[in-house]
């Protein structure tokens, strides 16, 4: 088995990860609640300054963090967490834009812009995976 | 993937999190590899495999059928 002289400074890596992760999180989980808030309590402006400020918080832990903050286990967990989402979507969005057309064509129910756009959002997100996904392919 | 490492460790008397530390990944990776909820990807087998000073068969057993491998 190997020794491990430097097994504190390892810790104070792996410490020094959470804490940076929970650091991104809470930069962005703060930011999002404060703007929800101040909203509600009629400044909007400074809860989107807020909103901004934790998002800007987020991106510079990301980039600037001296430490790597994902291991292998969490980019698995990432990708199956965004197949199960597109799993999901898919359904929707193929029996949701089936049935929109339907009550359209019919004259039964006249679908809200919102939902037509809802739908035009999901298909652009297919589009978009599918374009990374031929991308990647051709580049494997 | 049925895998040696909690009698290994144990055996050297670490804990996950010093396992964790001495290969570069969270306990929480350490835990699911030794409850078999996550195989580990060649490189990380290969580290720990380097930490016990043994082979990466040592430590992990896919449990391949040679008979069924087309499947």
């Amino acid at each position: 088995m190997s020794t491990t002289p430097t097994g504190r400074n390892r810790h104070e890596r792996l410490a020094k990860r959470r804490r940076y992760r929970w650091l991104m999180v809470g930069s962005i989980a703060v930011g999002v609640v404060l703007s929800l808030l101040l909203r509600a309590l009629e400044y909007p402006l400074v809860g989107e300054v807020v909103y901004w400020a934790g998002i800007v918080g987020f991106v510079a832990v990301w980039l600037a963090t001296p430490v790597q903050l994902f291991d292998e286990r969490d980019v698995a967990l990432e990708r199956r967490a965004a197949h199960l989402t597109l799993n999901v979507f898919a359904p929707v969005l193929v029996v949701g834009a089936s049935a929109a057309r339907i009550l359209t064509y019919v004259g039964a129910y006249e679908v809200p812009a919102v939902v037509w756009g809802a739908l035009w959002g999901y298909f652009a997100l297919f589009v978009t995976f599918a374009v990374a996904y031929g991308w990647l392919r051709y580049r494997s | 993937m049925n895998n040696d490492l909690p009698a290994r460790r144990e055996t050297a008397g670490l804990s996950q999190a010093d396992l964790a530390a001495a290969v570069g990944v969270s306990r929480q990776t350490i835990n699911a590899i030794e409850r078999d909820r996550y195989d580990p990807s060649l490189e990380l087998a290969f580290k720990l495999a380097t930490f016990f000073d043994c082979t990466v068969e040592d430590l992990f057993d896919p449990a391949i059928d040679p008979d069924r491998l087309h499947e």
